[in-house]
């Protein structure tokens, strides 16, 4: 009965946090390892035990290779989104050879005639990344710079 | 309530001693320990910040003449610095205590998957619910996925580790699903060092891969091709 108390708070809290800086975003509990002594709090009564369990999370990092699809479209550059990240900033100044066509349905077009527009798929480079402690996400900055990037 | 966690480890993985030992496991995969006291996030960080370049600390004051007060070092006088090529560098970009083993999409996509259809029976317990970006991990995990077999997978790029390619290089090369040699220079560009080394494993590594995924295509080709059969069928019927 307490193992399970203990297994449903510790979901529940893994569901609440959402993601963390290090850690990135938390996606699900795949195991649980351990649960060790509990100790009272004095002043609330609470009881804590350490638990440790093993989780799969999502992280960008510096220099990975991934997949996004853009969602929006500005004069500047566009934004993508990729698994639970949905601020993915592509500067225009990080698409080689694109240029911004206007119009009801604006895109980055380059000589060969690839587009980059809304609902496109794109292979990209992350730049850097940054946590947003208040909203407890993540943005992130990429590029098109370097062979084999750009839309799939 | 209050809630926070301290995360601090020494030692490999799987090794507990003591209260304040954790080990972390995986990009797409954690072994966390929390004890939940005290602030979250642990004390010391590196955190990687749009356009940071922190992987070779500069620190301030470094005169490149490595002479004491040489102002005219730091008066902009130093010869241009080359940029930093965009590597990937997992170990670096994580604060100490937290280990990290990267996992391929996949992998990551048949466990989440396993978790989903597990959650269909535990759903009917209310308490019970899935953080908010695990749909999208999971949308992100699947799209990737060009294999249908994930340990054959990593079987196959397992032989690589043997030339030093690490374990967050081989994730990003089966994610990608590169077609040639030239790509996985490209976008792994921490192994053009090894270059002369890796190109023949290589190529050996890519054309079983290019097996895995064909025959992972075909699999799906029929199981498409028996649904068009069935339907067939059943117009015969009817007529």
């Amino acid at each position: 009965m307490l193992q399970r108390a203990i297994t449903v708070r510790l979901m529940e809290n893994f569901a609440t946090r959402k993601a963390t800086k290090d850690l990135g975003y938390f996606l699900a509990v795949t195991t649980l390892e351990s649960i060790g002594e509990g100790r009272v709090r004095q002043h609330t009564g609470d009881v804590l035990f350490p638990v440790v369990f093993s989780c799969i999370t999502f992280k960008l990092f510096r220099g990975d290779i991934l997949e996004g699809v853009v969602h929006k479209v500005l004069k500047h550059g566009v934004f993508l989104r990729c698994g639970p990240v949905e601020n993915i900033y592509l500067s225009c100044l990080k698409m080689p050879d694109y240029k911004y066509v206007t119009g009801e349905n604006p895109v980055f077009l380059n000589d060969k005639l690839s587009k980059i527009e809304k609902d496109v798929a794109i292979r990209f480079i992350v730049i850097g990344t940054k946590w947003l402690e208040v909203e407890r996400e993540f943005q992130a900055l990429v590029s098109l710079e370097g062979d084999y990037l750009g839309p799939i | 309530m209050e809630k926070g966690a301290t995360l601090k480890s020494k030692g490999k993985e799987g090794s507990f001693k003591g209260k304040d030992d954790s080990s972390i496991k995986s990009k797409y995969g954690r072994k966390v320990r929390i004890n939940f006291e005290g602030p979250l996030e642990p004390k010391t960080l590196s955190s990687p910040k749009y356009g940071g370049k922190d992987d070779t600390p500069f620190p301030k004051g470094y005169s490149s003449k490595g002479g004491k007060g040489d102002k005219i070092a730091n008066g902009g006088k130093t010869p241009a610095k080359e940029p930093q090529p965009l590597e990937l560098k997992i170990e670096l970009e994580l604060p100490e205590n937290v280990k990290c083993i990267s996992m391929m999409d996949c992998e990551a996509a048949s466990i989440l998957q396993g978790i989903q259809d597990q959650m269909v029976i535990l759903s009917k317990d209310p308490e019970l619910k899935l953080p908010v970006p695990f749909d999208k991990g999971l949308q992100y995990a699947k799209r990737g996925v060009h294999y249908t077999n994930p340990q054959s997978v990593r079987k196959v790029l397992e032989t690589l580790t043997k030339h030093g390619v690490s374990n967050s290089e081989l994730c990003v090369i089966a994610n990608v699903g590169p077609e040639s040699v030239d790509e996985v220079f490209s976008l792994v560009p921490s192994l053009k060092a090894k270059r002369s080394k890796l190109s023949e494993p290589l190529k050996g590594v890519l054309s079983e891969l290019a097996k895995l995924k064909e025959s992972a295509n075909s699999a799906s080709q029929l199981e498409d091709e028996s649904q068009q059969g069935g339907k067939s069928t059943q117009g015969g019927k009817f007529t």
